[in-house]
């Protein structure tokens, strides 16, 4: 994918987002720009408490009660909605333009409620405004149904007729999250983000949701965010990757560039956790410490106080941004010309050989 | 398996069941197992295959319908006396899978690690047991002073590893694990399964390790049985299932595992498990394919096994 040649949907620019918690002030996110280009699918990854879920709620207008976006703008087809402060603002770009999935299928679908049922309230909810200018009447039900129908066929569910009168608690896991995939695409959203998608569900049914929402992205021409921590789902559907840590991205690129090539210290630990890695008998790596408070404020590099290959300048200033190539930059001093070189840990270049031993395989062949 | 290895525990043709009437359904259906001292021994399945009641079995939570659990070869199934109780209370212990849900939240962390002591009175005086849950928060990681707070002011890896002081205190020999990573972040993750491999090396530990997470099993476990539907389809040790999985089921979830290599994902062919395949026309059988290794047959199995 040629990335300068394609459009951008959407466009963070220095946000910074806070948070007050029992009269005190956090920073939830510092400062982060980030691009979505048109039928891409970005991949948000990190820990817990980094930022990921707040950041991207943010463009949905969904951020608790006790948090704003302090500055930066968040540039939507040419408007900044990070200045959209009432409901009806918001409902032009919620759901409409800009779509979610959650992690938990039990707790976004109303267990009252048919599944069919709230397919339809979806599809009246914004199909009528986008038809407001042929016909002033709502859609009929009988319509509604039909459309509901077809998008349950879509989805992959099996028998959409009888499942139409079911509810939430009659399904499946993997059922139930393609129903609440139904939901998020029944009004054709421009953006769909998909927080830990498939988090809670077993591995084979994880391989058909994302199978479906690949498919899904082909045919309606989607814009999928992933908000993830497993790393194994991200290298199957991920074309680009932002790694954020403590509020900030600090590592951004293609897929491979990301898994062949990682930069960033984090980057690196993050990737040697995984226990695909790990050898059998040997401890797993694991990144010392816990993450920075928000509380205060951040000096230097995040990251650093975990970071074994910290310089001194990380515990100092904030490291700009480095270009590795035109899709792929990192924020760490490491890549400063005057930094010393630093070679990654083995296991990041095991990844690295695994594909060249295939490669070698393949050649053979 | 070798002669000269010592069963822990034997499992031997276990059949739980729920409800009653004509809404009995089956959690467990027939299965058996040997768990070895020292070994961790791994149980994957995905969500409603019965892993879970397998474990709370071996717990005692859930009756047996049919068959019978042997701890060192004596029986713990079904009434056993008093004195054997407590021995089993002590020596088999289980870590939970949601350590926000599983510690007493208006409990001094003091009363939640010393609480199996209590229950059976085996810490002597006052000061023995202080001293006992200082040495079980030193030995998970955690500080003595820890001891005086309550749950809420712990991160979710600091509270698996109180979970985890709270079972090493009672010196258990078999530790049934279910889960205990799945709720943690990916980098305390690491951490967890690293203290458990130690604690295992230092204290002889044998661990019956509940996941669905197959990377994380593959990477901990020793042995390892695939569970579908309330019964064992493959078992082997886990090198050798990774390196030939035999069952179609076992096959499409190895299959499914994600990889952090963005070329293997994108020409992996996931295989999909149909239960239909199976023929009606023999009965399954359990089959020994190579040492260690086994599968059951029912490729040319009756249907209603699997329905």
């Amino acid at each position: 994918m040629d990335y300068r040649q394609t459009e951008i949907v959407l466009s963070a620019r220095d946000v910074v987002i806070k948070f007050t918690l029992r009269g005190k002030t956090l920073t939830a996110i510092r400062g982060v720009s980030l691009d979505l280009y048109k039928g891409e699918s970005l991949a948000i990854v990190g820990e817990s408490g980094s930022g990921k879920s707040v950041f991207t709620k943010s463009f949905m207008g969904m951020l608790d009660a006790n948090g704003w976006v302090d500055s930066g703008e968040i540039l939507y087809e040419g408007k900044n909605i990070a200045r959209y402060k009432t409901e009806k603002e918001w409902l032009e770009i919620r759901g409409k333009e800009i779509a979610m999935v959650f992690q938990d299928p039990m707790t976004s679908l109303n267990p009252l409620k048919t599944v069919g049922l709230q397919i339809r309230e979806t599809v009246e909810l914004h199909r009528k405004t986008a038809n407001a200018a042929l016909t002033v009447s709502a859609l009929k039900a009988s319509e509604t149904k039909a459309i509901a129908l077809e998008i349950l066929r879509d989805v992959g569910i099996t028998e959409p007729e009888r499942r139409y009168n079911q509810y939430p608690h009659e399904l499946s896991g993997g059922m139930r999250q393609r129903v609440v995939i139904a939901v998020a695409v029944a009004c054709r959203p421009n953006v769909l983000i998909c927080d830990e998608p498939t988090t809670a569900l077993d591995v084979t049914i994880q391989a058909q949701i994302l199978a479906l929402l690949r498919r899904l992205q082909e045919k309606y021409r989607l814009t999928i965010v992933y908000i993830t921590h497993d790393l194994g789902v991200v290298a199957n559907v991920a074309d680009r990757i932002a790694v954020m840590y403590a509020g900030d991205v600090v590592e951004c690129g293609a897929c491979d560039e990301i898994f062949y090539d990682p930069q960033h210290p984090y980057t690196w630990a993050l990737l040697s956790s995984l226990p695909q890695l790990g050898v059998k008998g040997e401890p797993l790596f694991a990144i010392r410490g816990a993450p920075p408070s928000l509380y205060k404020e951040i000096r230097g590099d995040a990251f650093a106080p975990r970071n074994p290959y910290a310089l001194l300048i990380d515990f100092e200033e904030r490291p700009p941004w480095f270009e590795v190539s035109p899709t792929h930059k990192a924020r760490t001093w490491l890549l400063d010309p005057r930094a010393p070189r630093v070679t990654p840990p083995p296991l990041i270049a095991r990844i690295r050989e695994r594909r060249e031993r295939r490669e070698a395989a393949d050649d053979a062949r | 398996m070798p002669a000269d290895r010592e069963k822990l525990l034997e499992i031997e043709n276990i059949t739980v069941r729920f409800g009653s009437g004509r809404k009995k359904v089956t959690a467990v259906r027939n299965v058996s197992f040997d768990i070895y001292k020292g070994e961790t021994f791994g149980l994957v399945g995905e969500s409603g295959s019965g892993k879970t009641t397998i474990g709370r079995a071996v717990m005692r939570i859930n009756e047996l319908e049919e068959g019978e659990i042997r701890y060192k070869g004596a029986r713990i199934s079904g009434k056993i006396p008093k004195e054997m109780d407590r021995e089993v209370v002590k020596n088999i212990q289980m870590i939970f899978q949601d350590p926000t849900a599983s510690l007493n939240d208006r409990a001094k962390v003091d009363y939640i690690v010393s609480e199996g002591l209590h229950n059976l009175k085996i810490y002597g005086s006052e000061e023995k047991r202080r001293k006992i849950v200082e040495r079980a928060l030193l030995d998970v990681g955690l500080l003595p002073e820890f001891a005086d707070r309550f749950p809420h002011e712990f991160s979710g890896g600091q509270r698996q590893r109180i979970g985890i002081a709270r079972v090493i205190v009672m010196e258990p020999e078999l530790i049934v694990a279910d889960e205990p990573i799945s709720a943690l972040d990916v980098s305390v993750r690491a951490q967890v399964l690293n203290l458990m491999r130690t604690l295992q090396r230092e204290k002889g530990l044998t661990y019956l390790f509940i996941a669905h997470d197959l990377s994380v099993v593959r990477f901990f476990t020793d042995r390892l049985a695939v569970i579908y539907k309330g019964a064992i389809v493959e078992l082997a040790p886990t090198e050798k299932l990774f390196a030939n999985p035999l069952h179609p089921y076992t096959r499409a979830l190895l299959s499914a595992i994600p990889q952090p290599d963005p070329e293997y994902e994108r020409h992996k062919k996931v295989e999909t498990y149909d239960p239909s395949l199976h023929h009606a026309a023999d009965a399954p059988e359990w089959t020994e394919i190579e040492p260690e290794h086994f599968v059951r047959i029912d490729i040319f199995g009756p249907k209603s096994e699997n329905a």
